[in-house]
């Protein structure tokens, strides 16, 4: 049995495994729903954030491509642009709130405050009339759970986004093992996959898990999707140390089970940059770097996705130059070049290979995903890169 | 202001007396204001700036003064400072958060940069008028995993390689390069030597390391002795307490934690800081002013070294780094946790992890001694692995070790470097 499985555990995961490839793929939910998309029928836009904060040394630097082997070979099939800057406030929350939102939010940097405007997801699923499956947030960072749907008593919550914190839901596994079991602890896989388990069985919600709910029976679809990904990631040929891969697996399930048209995938990683090594963040950058090479290898192999989706790679922020700052890489908080000059790779259909110096902004983002989802939108601040449409 | 002052010197007492802080603008005054509240805490070159700087202030003409801050109050203006959003002596996260959130923050930090370029000539003239040498070791642990050659790579080209002859016994290198005597003559190091000199300013000398091989060669009292190592007991609570208020979910966020962070004081059989008040609280704030102090030798050792420059301005800083261990799979998720407990896994040292920080930390304390007038164009540097055959030495012209042609010993350094701190 594999890592020590109980007999009913394996049939259960078995059996998970197993439904969807008995199923009929006519039959999988994201083939269920109305084709509700506007101008564009059936196009998708997956955000991807280097969430945390990276700089352009690490990254698209001439010296930072080392760190970067997926996203640099990556480059010549899309179209970049070198200078993304982020003008606003160089927190997590509100940087991500404004690449959602289209206009620079100022709101409570640790999420006690929602996005202050709709977000595109709002936006997307009110004027399609498209389902909650269809817009999903992969983060990590736990205030990222108001991060779904905005304030504006017109929009909110009714049409905003799932929202899973799957490294949240680790950590406490985690916690729990090492409290009940100091002896053998976290090196056993399955100590940790049996307390996920558990945790998705009987509190998701408390650690940051806004799952919108259609009933019992979604719920429980939701909750299947998630321990697959879950089994995927314990049982990975690497050591699962990472909530970024964590991220991703779920992120992976979510579309193979949901198809979402409208996700952002937040990693986040990269932002040990505060625990101050410098190699830790590399390893970071350069974690974050595959994952979103393999997310891009999912949307070429999944039929959903393929030949119809925008995969737009951004950072959330950068971070601190190493001259005249206080602390260097370590913090984000100078506002100096370093910390908002950023860029976007912009991969998918239809994109034509190219590059600009053109200056774009993090506000672009919603505008540009609007114009390819075919979403009207109202007030924003952004503009389309019309580069890309 | 006068009513709830701090306990302040008498020069700047009588300047607040006086109503200065009330003449300038609220975003500078309180910002100051808070810094100076907890006056008995500060190190004496802290006194020194800030009575320097509120006296430079209080002399110059008010025309002169309000010359000065137009572009702050300007900005202020924009910003939409009021006596509501900004009562006057107070500053707190609120009013950080204030400013991160506007959108005029970046005019308002212009319009600070302004003032002070304009401030810090006059200051840095005095301090230099005051100049005398100063100087830097930085010691990287045995075990790293390069050799010299690719050791302070983004900052050799500021100084010269000298080739080191190193001793037959590797465990005298550090002995004979900070006392210049083999480790059995336990002779004081340059540290003490300086604490002990006449002349000298208090808290003066500096030894900040991962481990406590500094410490132990040391024994005067007025030598800053800052160990991660010997910082354990305190470290192991505050990692304790910090979980313990998280888990329990009453603090709202960094505002809350922040207030219940200072209250987290070092305790009497947990470390010899204990005994000087000002210490004591600095290593408090080094140790939870960021996760990294508490987790990684290396970050506490650079962070500590870099708040001690800024503060302090020790005429002597011996910096020591070590290895910093492995992240654990799993564990590590969980920040506060005692990673030796949590998990049988055991504790691995990553050298090639540590060489990467080490490289770039390097540099950051360059440069930070470089930010601040007391040691430009007076300090020297050297940056020593411990076991190697080559350090690097960065200084004026007429810092002995670069003019160096034959490899040194590490006596020869020694003598070098006292002389230098003229001994």
């Amino acid at each position: 049995m594999p890592l020590g499985l109980t007999k009913r555990a394996f049939l259960r995961l078995a059996g998970l495994s197993i439904a969807p490839k008995v199923l009929p793929t006519w039959l999988s939910p994201a083939l269920l729903r109305a084709d509700t998309v506007g101008q564009r029928p059936g196009s998708r836009v997956i955000i991807v954030t280097f969430g945390g904060g990276v700089r352009y040394s690490e990254t698209f630097a001439p010296e930072g491509l080392r760190n970067i082997p997926r996203l640099a070979a990556m480059r010549p099939q899309g179209y970049f642009f070198s200078s993304c800057s982020n003008q606003g406030v160089l927190s997590h929350f509100n940087s991500t709130a404004s690449i959602l939102t289209g206009n620079w939010q100022r709101v409570d940097d640790f999420g006690f405050q929602p996005p202050s405007g709709p977000t595109l997801f709002e936006y997307y699923r009110k004027t399609a009339k498209a389902s909650a499956m269809d817009a999903w947030i992969i983060a990590t960072n736990k205030s990222f759970a108001t991060m779904g749907s905005s304030s504006d008593r017109a929009w909110g919550a009714p049409y905003g986004a799932n929202v899973a914190l799957p490294k949240q839901l680790l950590i406490d596994a985690v916690k729990e093992v090492v409290r009940k079991r100091p002896g053998d602890g976290v090196a056993n896989r399955e100590n940790v996959l049996q307390q996920l388990q558990g945790i998705l069985s009987e509190g998701y919600e408390g650690v940051g898990w806004t799952i919108f709910k259609g009933g019992r029976e979604l719920d429980q679809h939701v909750r299947e999707t998630l321990t697959h990904a879950l089994i995927d990631y314990i049982n990975g040929p690497d050591t699962p140390a990472s909530g970024d891969e964590l991220t991703f697996f779920i992120a992976r399930e979510v579309m193979r089970e949901f198809a979402p048209r409208l996700m952002l995938v937040n990693f986040w990683d990269m932002d040990v940059a505060h625990w101050g090594s410098y190699s830790l963040y590399l390893q970071a950058v350069t974690r974050t770097d595959r994952l979103t090479g393999m997310l891009w290898d999912e949307v070429q192999s999944n039929p959903h996705y393929k030949d119809n989706t925008t995969v737009l790679v951004l950072p959330e922020l950068g971070r601190d130059g190493d001259m005249n700052a206080a602390n260097g890489f370590l913090n984000h908080r100078s506002g100096d070049a370093s910390c908002r000059n950023m860029w976007m790779l912009a991969m998918g259909h239809g994109i034509q290979a190219g590059e600009t110096d053109r200056p774009v902004h993090h506000i672009d983002v919603a505008a540009t995903a609007a114009e390819l989802l075919g979403v009207k939108t109202e007030g924003l601040a952004g503009q389309p890169a019309r580069e890309i449409l | 202001m006068a009513s709830t002052a701090p306990k302040l010197s008498p020069a700047l007492d009588a300047m607040v007396e006086r109503g200065l802080f009330n003449r300038l603008p609220v975003t500078f005054s309180t910002f100051f204001y808070d810094q100076i509240q907890e006056w008995d805490l500060l190190f004496p070159a802290e006194h020194n700036y800030y009575e320097r700087l509120f006296g430079f202030l209080d002399r110059s003409h008010p025309a002169a003064v309000d010359r000065l801050f137009a572009g702050v109050r300007e900005a202020e203006r924009q910003l939409g400072v009021t006596d509501a959003n900004w009562p006057k002596r107070t500053f707190t996260l609120q009013q950080v958060d204030f400013l991160n959130r506007s959108p005029h923050y970046p005019e308002w930090r212009k319009a600070i940069a302004e003032v002070f370029s304009q401030i810090d000539p006059v200051m840095d003239a005095e301090v230099s008028r005051h100049g005398r040498p100063r100087l830097a070791i930085v010691i990287s642990p045995k075990d790293m995993p390069v050799g010299p050659d690719r050791l302070w790579t983004r900052i050799a080209k500021h100084g010269r390689r000298v080739a080191i002859d190193t001793p037959q016994d590797d465990s005298d290198y550090l002995p004979l390069l900070l006392t210049g005597q083999p480790s059995i003559s336990h002779a004081p190091p340059l540290a003490d030597l300086l604490a002990a000199h006449s002349g000298s300013p208090r808290y003066g000398a500096w030894c900040v390391e991962t481990g406590a091989g500094l410490a132990a060669m040391s024994e005067h009292p007025g030598v800053v002795r800052m160990s991660y190592e010997r910082l354990e007991d305190y470290r192991a609570r505050l990692m304790r307490e910090v979980q313990q208020v998280v888990d329990a979910g009453q603090i709202r966020g960094p505002r809350e934690l922040g207030a219940r962070l200072k209250q987290l004081k070092i305790g009497v059989d947990e470390s010899e800081l204990v005994q000087d008040a000002i210490l004591a609280e600095f290593a408090r704030a080094t140790l939870l002013s960021g996760n990294g102090t508490l987790l990684i030798n290396n970050t506490f050792v650079e962070w500590a070294s870099i708040q001690a420059i800024r503060r302090a301005r020790p005429v002597l800083a011996v910096i020591s780094y070590g290895i910093r261990n492995k992240v654990k799979p799993f564990s590590s998720l969980l920040i506060y946790a005692d990673q030796d407990k949590s998990t049988p896994i055991p504790t691995q040292g990553d050298m090639l992890g540590s060489y990467v920080d080490l490289e770039i930390f390097h540099q950051y304390i360059w440069q930070e001694f470089s930010k601040y007038a007391e040691y430009r164009g007076n300090t020297a540097f050297v940056f020593v692995a411990e076991g190697t055959d080559e350090m690097l030495a960065i200084g004026p012209p007429d810092f002995p070790l670069l003019s160096a042609g034959a490899p040194q010993r590490l006596d020869a350094v020694f003598a070098s470097l006292k002389e230098w701190l003229a001994l």
